[in-house]
C-alpha cells in the first residue's frame, strides 16, 4: 500500500471523538509489519514502540490524533427527525445538506435537512444557519427509528475521498488523519535507518473534545521528548499571508513557548541538512494540539509541533496535498535518527 | 433521607470551604462505623469492598457555587465576584449568607439596558453603616452562599445548592444499603471538593487512588420545561441518567452499557443524557494517570445554579437503586 492507499483508507473509516474503533483497526493493520510493539490504552489511545539500537537511549513521542469531529443524537423528534449537537467544533454552515451514517443498533444514511429558503420568515432571512435548527433525516419514523436509534448514538459525515490535480487530496477527517498518515511515512522511512533513540508512535483519541487523549498517552509513555503532528490552516483567496501557511511548501514548524526552542532548531536543523522544504509559525500561547498536553505531563517534556497545512479546516471537503504530508514524515525519520543522549540532555540547558 | 437531603441542602459549603457539608457527611459515616480519610485538598474518602479486585470511584462532589467578596467601600457596600456558575441576572434582591451566619442582600446600580448588568454593577448590602462596620463581620476573601428555604410539594423539592447535594446523599444512601454486603469490586466513595471551580478536587484524589473505573454522581440539566434554555432529552421524574456525554467527558462504552444493562436487569427506569453544556467530576477522573474508564449516573433537576433547584424524589429513590445494584455487580 503506497501513501496515497493509506489515507484514502483511514479517511473512509468513521472515527469520531470517543469512538475511535473503526478508524484504529485500520492504522493498527498497516503500522505492524514495521513495529515491535502494539498497545491500546484505557481511552483508545494506539501505542506503536519501535526499539532503538540502544538500550537507555532517549524515547521519544510523536502522535498524531485519529479522531475526527462529528455529530451525537440528543433527541428523536415525533416524526423520527433527529435533532443532534457535535463532538467537535464543526463548520455549522457546511452541514446543511451532508450525508451521514447514524450508528445506531446498525449503521443508517441519513441526510442533514433544513428549512428552504424560500420559506424562511423575514427576519430569519440573511442569517447565518444554527445547528439547533438543523436536523437528521433518516427517511424512519419515530417508532422504526426508536428501535434501531438512541439519544447518544454517535453520526458520522459521509464524503468520498477525492483525489484533485497536482497531488492534491480533499476529504473529511484529513484533520488529523493527514498527520497519523505522516507517522506512517515516518516509520516507514524509520525501517530503512539505524536509529538509536526509542520511538513511541501514538495516534491519539478525543483531540477535537480537548486533547484528552493526550494527556493519558503522555503520562503512560513517560518521554523524554514529545513530537505532535497535526495540521494547520492552508492559503486560500482572501486570508492574509502572515494568516496562512501554503500548500506545497512543506511541513510547518512552530515555534513559540509551547515548543522547546532546541527542538524546533533541532527539525530545522535536520531539514535544511536533508534539503527538505519547509515553513515557520509562530504561536503565542498553548497551541491547540496534542503539544499542549503533552508539554505539561508528568515533571514538563520538551515538546515540538509539526503540522500538514490543510485548507477549509472542520469541513468534508479538507484539503492537503501528497507532497507535505510525504516531506512531514521524511523529516521526522531523519530528526529522530539522529537523536542522542547528549542532545537531550542539552534540553535542560536553555 | 429526607432529613439528610434537607441538612446537607441547608448547609454552608462554596467551593474550597466544604467543612461544614463534610461534618455532616462523616455524622453518617460514623452513625455506620465506616472508616474514612480526608486528602490534602478535603475529599473524604471512603474504602470497601474486596480491595483485591478492580476498584472503582464513586464521585459526588460537596461544593456548592457561591460569591467571593473582593471590596468594602467607605460606606459598608461589599463588592463580590463568582464562585462557579453563577447567573448574574437573578442576583438582585437575593439574600446571601456567610460562614458566621452574617446575612447581606444583593442590590443593582442602576443601568440602561438589561445587556449591561454585570457583576461590576451589583453590590453585597449586609447592613453595616461604614467600612468598619462591615469589616467587624465580613472580609475580604470571605465566600457567601445563597439564603433559601426547603420546599417539598408532593414528590418534588425545591431547594439550594441540591446541585450537588442530593449526589451526596444518593451517595450516602447506597452506602448504607451496601454496608452489610461483601462487594464484589473494591469501591472508594469520595465525596469531592471544588467540582464547581473546575473539577479541582476530583483531579488529585484520582491520581492518588488510582482506581479501574470511574462514576460522578451528579445533577443533569432537563428540557421539560417550556422552552428550555438547554435543549436536552431529559426529563424530571422519568428515572436517573446515564450520561453518554457532556462538555466535560465522553463517558466509556464499557461504564455506559454496564449501566444500561443493570438498569434493565433491575427494572430501574433511566434515561439517555447528552448535555451539551456542564461538566462532571468525570471529566477529571477519566484523564487521571493512564486513563480511567468513566461514566456519570445524574440525578435530573430543573434550574440548577438557582436558589431553588428541584428533584423528584422517585428519581432519587431510582438513582440510589441504580448505584446499589451496579456496585452490586462485578465489573
Amino acid at each position: 500500500m503506497d501513501l496515497n492507499g493509506f489515507l484514502q483508507e483511514i479517511t473512509q473509516k468513521d472515527g469520531v471523538s470517543g469512538y475511535e474503533k473503526n478508524v484504529a483497526g485500520c492504522i493498527f493493520e498497516a503500522f505492524s509489519p514495521y513495529v515491535d510493539d502494539t498497545r491500546t490504552d484505557n481511552l483508545g489511545n494506539l501505542i506503536f514502540f519501535k526499539k532503538g539500537s540502544r538500550e537507555g537511549a532517549p524515547r521519544v513521542l510523536i502522535c498524531a490524533h485519529m479522531d475526527e469531529i462529528g455529530l451525537i443524537i440528543t433527541k428523536i423528534e415525533k416524526n423520527g427527525f433527529l435533532r443532534f449537537t457535535s463532538l467537535g467544533g464543526f463548520d455549522v454552515r457546511t452541514l446543511p445538506g451532508q450525508e451521514v451514517t447514524v450508528y445506531g443498533q446498525n449503521p443508517v444514511d441519513g441526510i442533514i435537512g433544513f428549512k428552504p429558503p424560500y420559506m424562511e420568515k423575514e427576519k430569519e432571512k440573511n442569517k447565518s444557519v444554527e445547528m439547533e435548527n438543523l436536523f437528521i433525516d433518516t427517511g424512519l419514523s419515530r417508532e422504526l427509528a426508536d428501535q434501531v436509534i438512541k439519544v447518544g448514538s454517535v453520526t458520522a459525515i459521509k464524503r468520498n475521498f477525492l483525489t484533485l490535480l497536482n497531488n492534491c487530496r480533499a476529504g473529511k477527517a484529513l484533520d488529523d488523519r493527514a498527520g497519523v498518515a505522516v507517522l506512517w511515512q515516518c516509520v516507514k522511512e524509520m525501517s530503512q535507518i539505524n536509529h538509536e533513540a526509542h520511538l513511541y508512535l501514538v495516534a491519539t483519541v478525543q483531540e477535537e473534545v480537548g486533547i484528552r487523549g493526550a494527556v493519558v498517552s503522555t503520562y503512560g509513555i513517560s518521554p523524554d521528548v514529545g513530537i505532535a503532528v497535526d495540521v494547520c490552516h492552508g492559503d486560500f483567496p482572501g486570508a492574509q499571508e502572515y494568516e496562512v501557511s501554503p500548500l506545497g511548501k512543506g511541513p510547518v514548524i512552530t515555534t513559540g513557548p509551547n515548543i522547546h526552542p532546541h527542538l524546533a532548531k533541532g527539525l530545522f536543523d535536520a531539514a535544511e541538512e536533508y534539503n527538505l522544504p519547509y515553513q515557520k509559525d509562530v504561536s503565542p500561547g498553548p497551541t491547540g494540539t496534542d503539544a499542549r498536553a503533552i508539554q505539561v505531563s508528568l515533571g514538563g517534556i520538551p515538546t515540538a509541533l509539526v503540522s500538514v497545512p490543510l485548507r477549509y479546516m472542520h469541513t468534508s471537503v479538507e484539503l492537503v496535498t501528497l507532497e507535505d504530508i510525504k516531506v512531514a514524515g521524511r523529516l521526522l525519520a531523519y530528526f529522530t535518527a539522529g537523536l542522542n543522549s547528549a542532545f537531550v540532555e542539552g534540553l535542560s540547558c536553555l | 433521607m429526607n432529613e439528610l437531603i434537607t441538612k446537607l441542602c441547608q448547609s454552608f459549603g462554596p467551593a474550597g470551604r466544604e467543612d461544614k457539608v463534610r461534618s455532616l457527611i462523616i455524622e453518617e459515616l460514623e452513625k455506620l462505623h465506616e472508616k474514612f480519610f480526608i486528602d490534602t485538598l478535603g475529599n473524604l474518602v471512603v474504602t470497601k469492598g474486596n480491595q483485591a479486585d478492580k476498584k472503582i470511584l464513586v464521585a459526588a462532589h460537596m461544593d456548592e457555587i457561591g460569591l467571593m467578596v473582593t471590596f468594602i467601600d467607605e460606606n459598608g457596600f461589599l463588592r463580590f465576584t463568582n464562585m462557579g456558575g453563577v447567573f448574574k441576572n437573578i442576583l438582585t434582591g437575593m439574600k446571601v449568607i456567610f460562614e458566621n451566619g452574617t446575612v447581606g442582600v444583593i442590590g443593582q446600580e442602576k443601568i440602561k439596558e438589561p445587556k449591561e448588568l454585570d457583576f461590576d454593577k451589583l453590590y453585597l448590602d449586609i447592613g453595616a453603616r461604614t467600612r468598619e462596620e462591615a469589616q467587624e463581620k465580613v472580609k475580604i476573601g470571605d465566600t457567601a452562599v445563597f439564603l433559601a428555604s426547603f420546599s417539598q410539594e408532593g414528590r418534588r423539592i425545591m431547594a439550594k445548592s441540591l446541585d450537588n447535594r442530593i449526589g451526596c446523599a444518593v451517595v450516602i444512601e447506597a452506602l448504607k444499603r451496601l454496608s452489610p454486603l461483601n462487594l464484589p469490586n473494591g469501591v472508594y466513595f469520595v465525596f469531592t471538593v471544588q467540582e464547581e471551580v473546575g473539577l479541582r478536587g476530583a483531579r488529585p484524589v484520582s491520581y492518588r487512588l488510582k482506581p479501574h473505573y470511574g462514576l460522578a454522581v451528579d445533577v443533569t440539566r432537563v428540557g421539560d420545561t417550556p422552552e428550555p434554555e438547554f435543549k436536552t432529552s431529559v426529563s424530571l421524574g422519568k428515572g436517573p441518567a446515564v450520561k453518554i456525554k457532556d462538555s466535560s467527558v465522553i463517558c466509556h462504552p464499557r461504564v455506559t452499557s454496564l449501566m444500561i444493562e443493570v438498569a434493565g436487569k433491575n427494572n430501574i427506569p433511566y434515561q439517555l443524557e447528552v448535555l451539551e453544556k456542564g461538566g462532571t467530576d468525570a471529566g477529571a477522573i477519566h484523564l487521571a494517570r493512564e486513563g480511567i474508564p468513566s461514566g456519570g449516573l445524574s440525578i435530573p433537576c430543573r434550574y440548577i445554579h438557582t436558589p431553588a433547584e428541584m428533584v423528584d424524589l422517585d428519581d432519587v429513590e431510582n438513582s440510589v437503586s441504580l448505584l446499589v445494584e451496579l456496585l452490586k455487580y462485578s465489573w
